[in-house]
């Protein structure tokens, strides 16, 4: 058993002693193998003809030198850099009402307030849920949100899920305080499952957070394989935050998906930033009359990372609404692909849905593909779409020049602006900040010591283009600037 | 010493059309210049050719400013060495504050010639200079107190959804708080109602002293009526054809452009 754990690649074999190992009841073992028949059964996804080619690289990945599974150590001791990382997490202990951290494939930290508990919140890994919560698992667990057979990744995933986190918010209950998990991998040549399953019941509410963090050296890279499912039921409202900012040695395929019941709604807020290569597929199923979903998205590409994003709104029920807002930047030889697809059903009458992307190219050897697409099989709609891909205006660059602004800083300040409409829809300001402090560090200019770009973004944290960020008509007196609240 | 502006023999094209064929001017500080011509004549584009537009190449002659031949500078180089360009058309920049940028600027010009951090002669980097936030607050407000600036336009992003009127005021908003040596302004009357051109006019009057060297470039005499030049100068064809007092302005009003033209020249460059 232990010996087919630590082999690696990926096999058959190895999916039974997962199974064996975690103790699963059968129904989990059975649905692992159907997993795995599809894995062997399924061509990964290759992309179009003349795309970037991105998916076609991430076929080519060598899993087979991969461990599919990272038996926890003994003690539960956390390494420094991760104690670090949590320490610096988008929601501080004070801030947050939950936590859960997987390193590689195991949960190796859960915590609840008591209060919540009490109200009948259940936070908990996957694999006590699978135990306790069997009927609610066997019924969600890959089925309806991401189905296992989605495609080969995803199938992947069902077959050698480990660590796990598993949210149930009973209905009625209202969740302020973000519920924060990360997710770290500190191990060359790992695969790590990251599964996270939320039942939001009827008229419940939450904010969750979930970071992709990686804390390991060298060239030997290691997979996140994410899966997302978000159930809201009626009237349900879910706002999932993620921050994707893992090292250029990791290679990440991400699967969030939710299903709406009538009135009900999740906020997407999506940030990619780090890893070597980035599938995300991103969708709401608009299911329920009067579902409501939104995706703000920002990313920012360099060196030779490569992100491909697909994003679905899937309008299903009456009344529907959906809005994807998405902006990027790349530079260097980094290259994006973005597929924003807004599908209105049959019947789904009064639909409102909008997406616009847009990309920002900074160097001459980039490359950034979108393709907005639009399929509307009822009448009464309202749907737009639109996708940009462009550089800096240099009329724009000429102007702040001339007001004396060098080249490196005039970039930057156009780059910040482009950037601003997105941060703004931003709720969680750790995160608005994060994504500033990463963009100027990104733009800093040959001429900038370290202590003018970390002024400027200070600057930019407090005046932004909040209206009403700095206030003209208190007395000239006051020295400092007003910050007003949202 | 007053600072001189001195354009030399200037030859300019754009995509590889010649505009301008042979400037020749001088503004001091102190002087107020009107520059005049028809349409296409080449007006805007010595002013951006002036202040460093890389859309533009020199292929001949100079510009000299404060004893500098500042052909090879920068554009912000310029700026910071007391140079301004009031735009025809200024650019929205959307996502970047109007107070946030105004305050760069300022300290931009501050600094002086070198930006903060590149090395100067002395072999140390060129200091930075912040300004508090209350004390540009301060000079701000005084400014958009001048040109009657309504206090909501601070945070809006730059020149983003103004109308053609809030634009140009902005402009010399700007003029009037980074007080450079020599200013250009390229067609700022153009758009404005009578009252906007009398705030601009009277904000433009205040500004005007020993320390101020002024280029109005218009297409139209009325804004000379409200700021008195003390030479005009007409462009035809991409050169100066006439120079003259106030006086030459209201002959132009008068007679029109085409009692200018020289021989042989023809008229519909673009501007």
């Amino acid at each position: 058993m232990t010996e087919a754990l630590a082999t690696t690649g990926f096999s058959r074999e190895a999916v039974i002693a997962l199974s064996r190992h975690k103790g699963e009841p059968d129904w989990m073992l059975q649905k692992r193998l159907e997993a795995w028949e599809i894995y062997e059964q399924t061509p990964a996804p290759l992309g179009r003809r003349g795309d970037l080619g991105t998916l076609q690289r991430l076929a080519r990945f060598h899993f087979e030198a991969l461990h599919p599974y990272l038996p926890a150590d003994g003690n539960g001791a956390l390494p420094a850099s991760i104690e670090q990382g949590l320490s610096n997490a988008l929601v501080g202990a004070t801030e947050r009402s939950g936590l859960v951290l997987q390193r590689n494939s195991s949960v190796v930290r859960v915590e609840l307030s008591e209060e919540l508990k009490s109200r009948g919140v259940i936070l908990t890994d996957l694999d006590t849920a699978v135990r306790e919560h069997g009927d609610l698992v066997q019924r969600y667990f890959m089925t309806q949100a991401v189905p296992l057979a989605t495609d080969k990744y995803t199938a992947l995933h069902a077959a050698f899920w480990s660590g796990g986190i598993f949210l149930y918010i009973p209905s009625g209950v209202e969740i302020e305080e973000p519920i924060l998990a990360q997710i770290w991998l500190d191990s060359p040549s790992a695969a790590a499952f990251a599964h996270t399953l939320i039942i939001a019941d009827e008229l419940s509410s939450a904010r969750y957070v979930e970071e992709y963090a990686s804390a390991f050296e060298g060239e030997q890279p290691s997979l996140l394989s994410a899966v997302v499912e978000v159930f809201t039921k009626n009237g349900a409202r879910i706002e999932f935050t993620s921050l994707q900012d893992l090292g250029r040695n990791v290679w990440s395929v991400m699967h969030k998906n939710s299903i709406h019941e009538a009135d009900s709604s999740v906020s997407w807020v999506m940030a990619d930033l780090g890893s070597r290569v980035t599938f995300s597929n991103i969708g709401s199923n608009l299911i329920g009359n009067g579902s409501a979903a939104e995706l703000v998205g920002v990313f920012f590409s360099d060196q030779d990372q490569r992100f491909v994003i697909k994003s679905l709104s899937n309008h299903v029920g009456l009344s529907t609404n959906a809005e994807t807002l998405v902006h990027g930047a790349l530079t260097d030889e980094s290259r994006v692909e973005f597929d924003g697809m807004i599908r209105v059903q049959p019947g789904a009458q009064q639909t409102a849905s909008f997406l616009s992307e847009h990309n920002l190219l900074l160097s001459k050897h980039c490359r950034a593909e979108a393709i907005p697409g639009l399929e509307i099989g009822a009448n009464e709609v309202s749907a737009s779409h639109g996708a940009t891909t462009g550089q800096i205006d240099e009329e724009q660059l000429f102007y702040l020049m001339a007001r004396g602004l060098p080249k490196d800083e005039a970039e930057r300040i156009i780059v910040q602006g482009f950037f601003e409409p997105v941060l703004q829809r931003i709720t969680l300001d750790s995160l608005r900040t994060r994504l500033r402090r990463n963009i100027v560090r990104r733009m800093r200019g040959g001429h900038e010591s370290e202590a003018d770009w970390i002024e400027a973004q200070e600057r930019w944290e407090i005046e932004g283009v909040d209206e009403g960020a700095v206030s003209f008509d208190r007395p000239s007196e006051e020295e400092e600037i007003r910050l007003l609240p949202e | 010493m007053a600072s001189e502006l001195v354009i030399k023999n200037l030859h300019a094209s754009i995509e590889g059309k010649p505009i301008l064929r042979g400037v020749n001017l001088v503004v001091r500080q102190g002087e107020v210049h009107a520059l005049m011509g028809p349409n296409g004549s080449g007006k805007s584009t010595l002013a951006n050719v002036i202040m460093g537009n890389p859309k533009y190449e020199v292929t001949d002659g100079e510009i000299w400013f404060k004893g500098e031949n500042i052909l090879e500078y920068s554009p912000d180089r310029r700026a910071r060495m007391g140079l301004f360009l009031a735009f025809q058309y200024p650019m929205a920049i959307p996502g970047v504050s109007v107070a946030n940028f105004l305050r760069r600027a300022l300290e931009a010009v501050r600094e002086g010639p070198r930006p903060a951090g590149e090395e100067t002669p002395s072999g140390k980097p060129a200091p930075r200079k912040t300004i508090p936030p209350a004390e540009f607050r301060n000079l701000l407000r005084e400014k958009m107190k001048l040109l009657k600036v309504d206090n909501s336009f601070i945070n809006r992003s730059i020149n983003d959804g103004f109308s053609g009127g809030e634009k140009k005021r902005a402009e010399i908003l700007q003029m009037a708080l980074l007080e450079p040596e020599i200013a250009m302004m390229d067609e700022t009357d153009s758009g404005l109602d009578i009252d906007a051109l009398k705030i601009v006019s009277d904000s433009v009057n205040a500004l005007r002293g020993p320390k101020l060297g002024l280029l109005v470039i218009t297409h139209y005499q009325r804004i000379l009526n409200y700021i008195v030049p003390d030479f005009v100068h007409v462009m035809y064809d991409g050169r100066i054809v006439r120079s003259g007092g106030k006086e030459l302005a209201l002959e132009l009003e008068e007679k029109g452009y085409e009692w200018l033209r020289p021989e042989g020249s023809e008229v519909g460059v673009n501007d």
